[in-house]
């Protein structure tokens, strides 16, 4: 029991940055209704960047939201620069863009630092000795995975808010729910779907950050899987939700870490190990996407016809 | 002015013999002479063309994605070089072997897809995409190593049958391949031409449009949408075959994500839902991708931290979005858009007395939807 409790809470910490990667998804989603295949990267690149900034003498929390202004930054650029025209040209533009940016972002990573492709130390946010933690229920609860789990959580609360209380967080909902309609009655779409983009870049900014953090290095390949881990995330929880995609990324990273603990002595054990347990977490968000098409929060679409 | 032609006239002859000469005056030069790597590039860009085509028959003309063509590709290279080498089968044997068991695990995988859209589908696809290599792992570990003691299916060898006169050499392998490779893209081709041209080709392209419509007018969804995906899974499977055939090892990380990746944008660069835009789309790619490889990182020219490093994949990576700019609508489609100024091929009118419509050069015209059998096409495909 006092091992499950632990398991969780490690389950919980891993999850909680697929959930905030998945989130930056949702939000560009919501406005454009295309999966951005780059925002793994774009975090990739990101983290990167504060490891620069980092490395050069600022301390990390500074260094980290510099480097959050400076997605902010590329990430509306990406959208004025490279998504909005390409939209106009033809329905597949922004899928091929997004890929063609996750290709040049991992290669310009490489490129620019050079020692990315073994593994640069990242240093954590959070006090990560041996002995940092604390015991609740039995369970030795680190503080790093507990500080993890808090600034996600804060970052969610903050979206809730920008969401369902601010009037840009109106906006976006509107954009998300019909772009034209939207348009129609005033709402700068242009500005919205740039805004989302940004946005969705910081969110990848701090992910990334956190996850080199727990991980104390972040290397080129790094964040594709948490790209997908998140795309599963988020697919789970229903693409056009928030909450879905944190009750998604969440419990995905209980499932992975349940699994991957997954007792030696109980059935089917010489099929399940540390590395199936991904497999074993998208079997089950099959099984979920079969009972519910959209997810698990996710709004279904109604066709005309 | 364009040039008008009209199908099944002189001039269409004529121009369906030109395209065909130079089809085989490029096959020729591509033989003629090439050493063996050269020619292994061709069939691996042939190889490329097939799963794009396999791509392009479910995502062009039926509307469902999937990220998880990979897989197939997997499980055929594994087949052929499981029964070579273990039951001693004939490659070709194995071949149709491969083709069915894909086909099976397509339609069943094409079962839940029937509820699933667009990136829900494609989300499910890349998971079977990302789960393929852990299992290919455990098959290699429990059924691969214990015999050879190698942790990869290697040394099997498609050689030449003796009819051709060819020698089991490095060399007449090569040339072998390259025209196995040849014919399998051509029947792919065919295949997927006439599903087009043929009533279920028209059910799948209603299917994609408008899914409650096609249901109405009385097209068998979920029959439709399985068999798409079984006949794609099929050739998809041809593909891999082929690149277990010309590499003759094949381990768990031969097919991954990355390769679904490739197959579609492959597929998209060349055009989606056109019949030659996958082959000629696959070409571009391999041969882009390996130029730059060869090539990007001797050049001089580039800035500093640019002359080291992963230049060529940040190039090509470069290319692909540079290219949306360019062709929005594929290579195919820009030729199309080049051809149609200077020629123009109307079809036969289906009715009697056609109703007068201008050759409209839009944009839409690329997805050739069920309606334009009333409107004449501006430009046909070049039919061989």
């Amino acid at each position: 029991m006092r091992d499950i409790l632990q398991y969780v809470l490690d389950g919980l910490s891993i999850g909680s940055i697929y959930a905030l990667v998945a989130l930056g998804l949702v939000v560009v989603y919501r406005g454009t209704g295309h999966i951005n295949f780059a925002q793994g990267e774009m975090a990739l690149f990101a983290t990167l960047v504060t490891w620069w900034l980092h490395d050069k003498g600022l301390p990390l929390l500074l260094a980290m939201v510099i480097s959050a202004a400076l997605a902010f930054v590329g990430g509306a650029l990406i959208e004025v620069g490279l998504m909005r025209p390409a939209e106009k040209r033809s329905a597949f533009a922004p899928v091929v863009i997004a890929i063609g940016l996750f290709q040049a972002l991992n290669s310009l990573s490489g490129l620019l630092f050079p020692k990315s492709g073994q593994g640069l130390p990242f240093p954590s946010l959070f006090p990560n000795k041996p002995d940092d933690f604390v015991k609740i229920f039995g369970a030795s609860w680190r503080i790093e995975r507990i500080g993890v789990l808090a600034v996600v959580l804060a970052i969610t609360a903050l979206l809730f808010v920008l969401f369902q209380k601010t009037k840009i967080g109106l906006a976006m909902r509107t954009v998300a729910n019909n772009p034209a309609s939207a348009k129609l009655v005033g709402v700068p779409t242009n500005k919205i779907l740039m805004f989302s983009w940004a946005l969705a870049a910081v969110i990848g900014s701090i992910g990334g950050a956190l996850k080199a953090g727990i991980d104390t290095n972040v290397s080129i390949g790094s964040m594709f899987s948490v790209f997908l881990l998140a795309s599963a995330a988020a697919t789970l929880g229903g693409l056009d939700s928030p909450g879905g995609a944190v009750i998604g990324g969440l419990s995905l990273g209980v499932i992975e870490s349940l699994v991957g603990n997954y007792p030696k002595n109980w059935p089917v054990s010489e099929w399940i190990g540390i590395e199936t347990k991904r497999a074993v977490a998208f079997v089950i968000i099959l099984v979920v996407l079969l009972l519910r098409p959209a997810g698990l929060f996710g709004s279904a679409k109604v066709e005309r016809v | 002015m364009a040039l008008n032609i009209k199908s099944g006239s002189t001039m269409h002859w004529v121009l369906r013999a030109l395209v065909s000469v130079a089809l085989v005056v490029l096959v020729w030069r591509m033989v003629s002479g090439a050493d063996p790597s050269s020619l292994g590039k061709y069939t691996e860009a042939m190889a490329l063309a097939i799963a794009a085509i396999s791509l392009n028959l479910l995502f062009g003309f039926n509307g469902q994605i999937s990220i998880g063509h990979s897989t197939f590709a997997g499980i055929s290279a594994f087949f052929l070089g499981y029964s070579m080498r273990f039951w001693d089968n004939k490659p070709f044997v194995s071949l149709i072997e491969a083709c069915v068991l894909c086909f099976v695990i397509g339609l069943l995988i094409g079962l839940p897809a029937l509820r699933l859209k667009g990136p829900y589908l494609a989300l499910v696809t890349l998971a079977i995409a990302y789960v393929w290599p852990t299992v290919a792992a455990k098959f290699i570990d429990r059924k691969v190593t214990p015999v050879t003691g190698e942790s990869a299916l290697t040394k099997f060898r498609v050689n030449p049958p003796t009819w051709t006169g060819l020698k089991t050499t490095r060399e007449d392998r090569a040339l072998y391949l390259f025209w196995v490779a040849l014919v399998l893209m051509a029947v792919c081709y065919v295949i997927v031409r006439n599903l087009r041209k043929s009533r279920a080709g028209r059910s799948l392209v209603a299917v994609r449009d408008n899914e409650t419509a096609a249901a109405v007018m009385g097209v068998n969804l979920s029959r439709t949408k399985t068999l798409a995906f079984g006949i794609s899974a099929a050739m998809a499977g041809v593909s891999g075959w082929l690149i277990a055939a010309k590499i003759g090892t094949v381990d768990e990380n031969s097919f991954t994500i990355l390769n679904s990746i490739k197959y579609i944008l492959a597929l998209i660069l060349g055009g989606v839902a056109t019949l030659t835009g996958p082959i000629v789309g696959a070409f571009a790619y391999y041969f882009a991708d390996d130029y730059l490889k060869q090539h990007a990182p001797h050049w001089d020219w580039l800035p500093g931290i640019f002359g080291k490093g992963p230049i060529a994949s940040f190039l090509l990576g470069v290319l692909v979005i540079a290219f949306v700019f360019i062709a929005p609508q594929g290579i195919v489609g820009l030729f199309r858009r080049i051809g149609r100024k200077i020629a123009v091929v109307q079809p036969e009118p289906i009715r009697p007395e056609p109703i007068a419509v201008e050759p409209t050069p839009s944009a839409e015209l690329a997805f050739d939807g069920p309606l334009h059998q009333t409107i004449p096409q501006p430009i046909d495909e070049p039919n061989l």
